[in-house]
């Protein structure tokens, strides 16, 4: 039932799919974290959440919970869905201490600006 | 196979009578290009045909450039340093092929040359020609049939008018290069110089035609080869027809293809049958689909495995559950015991219904009837306990899948994920996608662009307050 439907939404836009696979130059603050200077949309993400897991930073409940218990959608501090980011990571995601998974694609999308039609 | 063992080289035994003796027997018959298992008679066939071109021996020469002086200095000293090997022709058509696959037409014309030339002991036969006419056949640059015309009179002027061997190899050559047109083109002009396609190479060419070309190119050519040649389809053509035009859902034109084959006074067998219920069954016409296993009874065919599979497969799909489980004990009793295709057919039906635990305990019921699961009876399981909500369930059933290395189809892998977004899980949805890259059950983008598209759907839910 998906699966038609995905690959006409892939032969429909080969533009969307050129965006997720397409080598870029990477902005200098995604080339520090990546160690390499270009890379894929797809091969980015997959290299934070690796990076998420080795480190541990799934909902780690130490740092100042009470300050964002309140904004977060949910209060269970071991919620897995929240990622704690460290330094490293903050500097690729808006510096944003806390970043739930669900919002993950779309904070690294920012790092891949639509290219200008040339 | 075919690698002369060093012993067999240096040896003063006549050694192609040798291995032709010992091999013979003991090979395992290897494929000729193309064939789909469907015919296993074709197989056989092929290989009485053309024994010593399938069994080419690995030449004691790998040419890997297609310079023509190279390859003549090769064969030379090959010749003159070996003198014990006593260089057959068999040897020398392999050693041929070798530079074919390599080199262009015309220089493996002149490296004929230069064998024959050179070593004259080599007397070309049919297979050696046969060697030049495939790479004719398959050079893809080449608008016209010249070189291929160039092959045959090659042949013919060495004493060796077409067969139908040649006509075999010429199609398939010609077919698997994308050449159907001059495929036909050959079939015909062949057929007016007494070498007509056999049964075989006539289906294989109409297979090629339907499934590359109109259906109109099909049928003019089916009718050319009737009126110019008295060459008419057989029974396997129009299964092969049938099958194309039940696959564009076309089932009045099948209907009307199967009175034609009463017409020409040809019974239609399982085969048949089986393949217009496949059509209803795509176009989700269970009842339709009962209706050709009625009339098999009636004509006295005898449905076999696929016939039922099909049946239960499309019983199931449009809703008709029950009558589906019925034939599992009709199939038992006729001796076509349920395999994992029709319980998960069945499981597929049953989870339409929404009863994903009827669809567990069908699971339960085909392992105790010694009937292995494959990983698409779990992928559909999967479906349809997350469909049914039962998350929990599901979640067992992925560890379990997880453990056995087996993949996730697409959709289940779809559903799944929502499923745990939609609970709240997304983490746990996070290493689904990388089970299911990992797995190589979907490929990174698909893969990635349902996570993406998840995760996009749960913020909107959880913007309109919809989710948490």
């Amino acid at each position: 039932m998906l699966t038609p439907k995905l690959k006409k939404a892939i032969t429909d836009n080969p533009k969307k799919l050129a965006d997720l696979i397409d080598l870029v130059n990477l902005p200098t603050t995604l080339r520090e974290f990546m160690g390499q200077s270009q890379t894929s949309r797809l091969g980015c993400f997959k290299r934070v959440w690796s990076y998420i897991k080795e480190n541990n930073l799934q909902a780690c409940p130490s740092v100042t919970l009470a300050m964002y218990s309140a904004i977060l959608w949910t209060k269970d501090p071991n919620n897995k869905n929240i990622v704690c980011c460290d330094e490293k990571l903050k500097g690729i995601l808006l510096g944003k201490p806390r970043v739930d998974l669900a919002e993950l694609p779309t904070l690294m999308k920012l790092h891949f600006p639509k290219k200008q039609k040339s | 196979m075919g690698k002369i063992p060093q012993a067999f080289r240096t040896s003063q035994l006549p050694t192609s009578q040798f291995l032709k003796n010992k091999q013979s027997p003991s090979t395992p018959p290897q494929k000729p290009y193309f064939l789909t298992p469907k015919n296993p008679k074709k197989t056989q066939q092929k290989i009485n045909n053309r024994p010593e071109k399938v069994k080419s021996l690995t030449p004691l020469i790998n040419f890997t450039s297609p310079n023509l002086s190279d390859a003549k200095t090769q064969f030379k000293s090959l010749i003159s340093t070996q003198k014990n090997t006593p260089f057959d022709t068999r040897f020398c058509n392999s050693v041929l092929q070798s530079y074919s696959c390599v080199s262009s037409f015309q220089d493996s014309i002149l490296l004929l040359n230069y064998m024959v030339k050179i070593h004259p002991e080599f007397l070309p036969d049919r297979h050696t020609y046969h060697v030049l006419l495939l790479q004719s056949c398959k050079s893809t640059d080449d608008d016209s049939l010249s070189s291929v015309h160039d092959a045959l009179n090659l042949m013919a002027n060495n004493g060796f008018s077409p067969n139908k061997v040649t006509t075999d190899i010429a199609v398939r050559a010609l077919c698997s290069s994308g050449r159907e047109e001059h495929a036909v083109e050959l079939v015909k002009e062949l057929s007016s110089k007494d070498s007509p396609p056999d049964t075989y190479t006539y289906n294989f060419l109409i297979r090629c035609l339907c499934r590359n070309r109109s259906v109109s190119s099909m049928n003019n050519f089916i009718k050319d080869m009737r009126e110019g040649f008295g060459i008419k389809p057989d029974l396997v053509t129009y299964t092969i027809m049938i099958d194309n035009v039940c696959n564009g859902k076309n089932l009045r034109e099948a209907t009307r293809l199967l009175e034609v084959l009463s017409e020409e006074g040809i019974k239609p067998d399982a085969y048949v049958y089986n393949t217009i219920m496949k059509g209803y069954c795509m176009l989700n016409l269970g009842s339709e689909a009962l209706g050709v296993y009625n009339k098999m009874q009636e004509e006295g065919v005898k449905p076999d495995l696929v016939t039922f599979n099909t049946l239960v497969y499309g019983l199931s799909k449009s809703g008709k559950v029950k009558e589906a489980k019925k034939f599992l004990r009709i199939m038992a009793e006729t001796g076509n015991f349920p395999d994992a295709v029709t319980y998960t057919s069945l499981m597929n039906g049953v989870c339409r219904q929404g009863d994903a635990l009827g669809a567990l305990a069908l699971l339960e019921e085909m392992e105790a009837r010694g009937c292995t699961p494959n990983d698409c009876t779990y992928s559909t399981l999967l479906h349809g306990l997350c469909k049914a909500k039962l998350l929990d369930k599901a979640i067992e059933l992925y560890e379990i899948m997880k453990k056995g290395d087996m993949k996730l189809d697409a959709g289940s892998y779809g559903t799944f994920l929502r499923t745990l977004c939609r609970n709240g899980r997304v983490a746990d949805a996070y290493e689904v996608f990388e089970y299911a890259v990992e797995s190589k059950s979907l490929s990174d983008v698909s893969a990635y662009t349902t996570l993406e598209g998840t995760l996009k759907w749960l913020m909107k839910a959880r913007e309109q307050g919809l989710a948490v």
